[in-house]
Formats: C-alpha cells, sequence, structure tokens
C-alpha cells in the first residue's frame, strides 16, 4: 500500500518532468529510425530481388532464393539494440537519477523520513518505479518493433515472436541495470552534477571503454550493430585485456546476447564474457543490491546543515 | 509500555547527544518538555537546534543518551514515534510540480490518514489556504509555502509538532497567523517545540524556554518563572547565559 503509494508519486513527479520527457520522445524517435534503417533496408533488398528475378526469368536462368528468406525476421532490427543500449540506458540513468534528486531539491526528504514508513520500504518503492519506467521504455521500443516486423513481408513464426519478447526482457534488464545504479550514486553522492556524472561515467566506460581495450571497437564502431561484434584482434595485449575486462564488458556482453537472439551474431564469433547472461543478471542483482543499500541509508536530511 | 498519564512529558531527553567523529554536534542534553506546552528552543545559528529536532524526529540517531517523545523511544519504536510527530523544516519547498492539494493528500497517505481526500479539506479550510488547493506549489511565495507545509505537519492531527524556524523569511501577516495557529493547536493539547532565534516570537508564542550555546542547555525554565517576562527581559536574560557559556 505505502510502496505503492511512493511509485506513483515518484512516477508522477517524472511525467511531470520536461527534461525526462524530452529524453523519452528521443529514446521513441531513436528506436523509430532503428525501425525504419530496418524496414528501408529489407524493402530495398526485396525490391532488388524482385528485379532480379524478373530479369533471371527472362534470361532462363536459375533464380536463387530471396536472400532476406534466408535471414531471421528479427535481423532486420539490429539497430534496435545499439539505441537500447545507448539512449535506452542513458534515459534510464536520468529518470533514476531524477527519482531521488527531485525529493531532494523539493527538500521533502526529511518530511518523508520523519513519517511511519520504514526506509527500506522508500528503497523499494523508488527501485519500483525506476523497473516500471525503464519497463515504459522497453514497452515503447517494443511497439514500434512490433509495427515494423508487421509493415514488412517477413515470414514472422511463434518462436520469432518469442525471440523479440526475450530480447526485449535483456534490453529491459541492461537498461534498469543502469538505472538502478544512477539510483544508488543519487542516493549516496549529493547534488545532480556528483550522482549523474557518476553513473554516467561507469556507462561510457561500459559502452565506449571496455569495447576498445577487449576488442579494439572504437566508439564509431560500437554504435554500428555489425562491427560492434567483432572477434579479438590477434595480439596478446588483446588476447590478456578481453579476457580480463570481458567479463565486465557489459555492453558487449549485452549485444552479444541480442545478436544471438535476434539471429544476427556472426558464425562462430564467442562472447568476451563465458556467461554473459549471468553477467547481465549479476550486473542487474548488484546494481539492485547496490540501489536498495543507498536508498535505504540515504540520509533523510537531504544533505542540509545541522 | 506507554505511560499514558497526563504527568508523563511529552518529550523526554536524557544525555541525548551527537557526536560526528570527535565534532561534538549536542553535547549531553537533558529536558522535559510536559504535555500542552509550547516550549521555544533559542540559540544561535549552529547551536545544535535543528540537530536537536532532527534527533527528536528519528532523521539522526543520537550517538549517546535517550529520548522520548510521546512516550515512545527515538532509538527503538522510531515508526511510534514517527506516527505520533509532525515535523515543519525550516525552508520547507514541498513538491513544486504537484498542487497543494496533492502534495497534501500524499503526506496524508503517507502518514496512514484514513479518508485523506476529507481530512486535507479541513486542514485547508483550517489553514485558511483553501483558494491554493489546485495551484501548484512551485508558484508559491514562501509565506504560501509555510503555511502548506504546517499543513502537511498536522494532517494526522500528530501528539507532538515540531517547527524548525517557522516564521523564518514570514511577513508580519504571515507571523501573526502562525502565532495563531500555534496557540490554537496548544489549546487543543498539541505539544509544540519550536526553535527560533527570534525572541519576539518566544515572547508571544511559548510557555517555556530552553537556550542553547555551543550544543549545551544553559537555561531551561517555565517563562511564568521568568520575572517581569517581556521581549526586553527575555533579550536580557538571553545575552546573559550565552555570555556566561562563551566566557566558560
Amino acid at each position: 500500500m505505502t510502496v505503492m503509494l511512493i511509485v506513483r508519486q515518484a512516477l508522477s513527479g517524472i511525467v511531470r518532468d520536461r527534461g525526462v520527457l524530452l529524453l523519452v520522445v528521443i529514446f521513441a524517435a531513436m528506436v523509430a529510425v532503428s525501425a525504419f534503417l530496418g524496414w528501408s533496408a529489407t524493402n530495398t533488398v526485396n525490391a532488388i530481388y524482385g528485379q532480379a528475378v524478373d530479369w533471371l526469368t527472362a534470361q532462363g536462368a536459375v533464380v536463387p532464393p530471396n536472400p532476406m528468406h534466408q535471414t531471421p525476421p528479427l535481423a532486420s532490427l539490429r539497430n534496435l539494440p545499439v539505441y537500447i543500449s545507448f539512449l535506452g540506458a542513458f534515459a534510464a540513468i536520468v529518470i533514476g537519477q531524477e527519482l531521488v534528486e527531485a525529493e531532494r531539491r523539493a527538500g521533502v526528504l526529511p518530511l518523508i523520513g520523519s513519517r511511519p514508513v520504514p526506509h527500506g520500504r522508500v528503497a523499494v518503492a523508488r527501485m519500483l518505479a525506476l523497473l516500471i519506467a525503464t519497463a515504459f521504455l522497453i514497452t515503447v521500443a517494443g511497439a514500434v518493433a512490433i509495427l515494423a516486423l508487421l509493415s514488412l513481408p517477413l515470414q514472422m513464426q511463434v518462436a520469432d515472436w518469442g525471440a523479440l519478447a526475450w530480447a526485449l526482457l535483456l534490453g529491459w534488464t541492461y537498461m534498469s541495470a543502469f538505472g538502478l545504479l544512477a539510483l544508488g550514486f543519487a542516493a549516496r553522492l549529493q547534488g545532480t552534477a556528483a550522482g549523474l556524472l557518476a553513473a554516467t561515467v561507469v556507462w561510457l566506460a561500459i559502452t565506449f571503454v571496455l569495447p576498445a581495450l577487449t576488442g579494439n571497437v572504437n566508439p564509431t564502431a560500437a554504435i554500428n550493430p555489425v562491427s560492434a561484434l567483432a572477434l579479438v584482434p590477434d595480439t596478446p595485449v588483446f588476447h590478456w585485456l578481453s579476457r580480463l575486462l570481458g567479463p565486465v564488458s557489459l555492453s558487449e556482453a549485452f549485444g552479444w546476447l541480442e545478436a544471438r537472439t535476434m539471429g544476427y551474431l556472426p558464425e562462430g564469433l564467442a562472447p568476451r564474457a563465458p556467461l554473459p547472461l549471468l553477467g547481465l543478471w549479476l550486473a542487474f542483482v548488484g546494481s539492485a543490491a547496490f540501489a536498495f543499500h543507498a536508498n535505504k541509508t540515504l540520509d533523510p536530511n537531504g544533505g542540509c546543515d545541522a | 509500555m506507554i505511560d499514558a498519564s497526563p504527568d508523563t512529558p511529552a518529550i523526554a531527553l536524557r544525555g541525548l547527544s551527537l557526536r560526528y567523529g570527535r565534532h561534538v554536534a549536542l553535547h549531553p542534553l537533558t529536558l522535559d518538555v510536559p504535555k500542552a506546552e509550547v516550549f521555544g528552543f533559542l540559540g544561535h545559528n549552529g547551536a545544535g537546534k535543528t540537530t536537536t529536532i532532527r534527533l527528536l524526529t528519528t532523521l539522526l540517531t543520537p550517538t549517546e543518551g535517550a529520548a522520548r517523545v510521546a512516550g515512545y523511544d527515538i532509538t527503538t519504536q522510531a515508526m511510534q514515534v514517527r506516527a505520533n510527530i509532525g515535523y515543519l523544516p525550516e525552508n520547507v519547498r514541498l513538491y513544486d510540480r504537484f498542487t497543494t492539494r496533492e502534495n497534501l493528500t500524499f503526506f496524508a497517505r503517507l502518514s496512514g490518514v484514513q479518508d485523506a481526500r476529507r481530512r486535507v479539506d479541513e486542514v485547508l479550510e483550517r489553514l485558511g489556504i483553501a483558494d491554493l488547493s489546485n495551484r501548484r506549489v512551485g508558484s508559491f511565495s514562501k509565506g504560501m509555502r509555510q503555511r502548506v507545509g504546517l499543513a502537511q505537519a498536522i494532517l494526522h492531527d500528530p501528539q507532538v509538532l515540531f517547527l524548525d524556524e517557522p516564521t523564518s523569511g514570514l511577513d508580519p501577516m504571515g507571523v501573526r497567523h502562525l502565532r495563531q495557529m500555534i496557540d490554537q493547536l496548544r489549546a487543543e493539547g498539541m505539544t509544540i517545540f519550536m526553535n527560533t532565534h527570534l525572541l519576539s516570537e518566544v515572547a508571544s508564542s511559548c510557555t517555556s524556554i530552553g537556550v542553547l550555546a555551543h550544543g549545551r542547555l544553559v537555561f531551561h525554565d517555565k517563562v511564568s518563572a521568568i520575572a517581569g517576562y517581556d521581549e526586553r527581559r527575555l533579550e536580557e536574560l538571553y545575552v546573559s547565559v550565552v555570555r556566561q557559556e562563551d566566557a566558560a
């Protein structure tokens, strides 16, 4: 009861924040762009194939099968995980940070802290609000993805829809891990800049620095769904760095899992982390534990001077 | 067991203190505030008044000593203490993007008020701010916010009300209205613990006073026990006890 009351209040506050809303709109727009890219590429290949079929038939030559039918249908959405790991994760960070900072800014932390509500319950409520907000983001992404898939002449099977649901669940887990991390940092560190900066630095390191160190994937390559899935360069430095840092290279683990789920993983490409799914869930659970502890022990005085 | 007899103090501190490492924020403080009193806690900025309120409202945990508020121990019965207190911090701001009614309904429900809507209406009427109910708090002046802040503190009809510098930044009408409110609440049996550094506020509203200097209680008595009590006499007394403490 109390948890849902705080969840409702937190989400109402988020909905009224123009900055957060703008970020959500940008995320939705970029997801739509990624879907359009897949839709456009598929239609282009189909159009070229159609012309080739006409020409080959006229020549009396054998008509090869449509290459798009050789590719899993979800591969047309290969840009989606990129936007989830970039904009989605960043939007989750901003939401997580705002959930705490809005209350600190409003000076209501002492008012909540002096109410007969256990601080652990308040922490759970904030986490739940974050998870609902990221679920909303991933639902938007899913809706756009479904519209794109339905508008293409693809042969979607039940298993493909299941794979899409699994890919979206992975995306929600990935985004939420960053959101929870931001929720924890916002509670632990006082001030908008400090909390946001700490979570953003971790996000930048995981998104750009670690892939560069483990696989020479530079930032430009990292935002390309194909070039991000690169083999480890055959040098001793990358060999050891990928072994050392691979298990914590979360964005690579996420990219690999999404590529495998959506059917565009290059053949024979091994993940950097030995167990990428476990790594992703551990990151989620670790972030959740950090967020819970930081929010449970959050100074209800809001850092004001005594 | 809770002693509900009228003689039990609403607030009882026994050697309550707080340290941050080697820094003593509040020296051991022993003090009783009887029920239905308006206790004025005087002291200059940084004397430890806000720290004391934060300890009593369970927002801070004491390093030594004990205290009971409304009959409950602040460390072992924090939930019961919170259920029986109202708190108006200094410079209360509230949720800017929400209306007065939305703010108050949230805090009423958080305090476990059953019929929150009806209670919010009652308190809005009582404080004369019904016309602000559907306006966003972000557009309010300091005085208007303070009234809404007081409303959130009394929504659940607490036994003890903590006010931290309640008249800070208020215009004369706001101060007058707050004083009337304090008098009414006291008449209804509420105990009020008020931090202030304004002697006029103490002179007009309080039934007992305590003076805190450098984290120590240097004076505590009933207002009625101070001979020739008025604002000027209070000022002389305040300066005298603080100087003695400074000299010591």
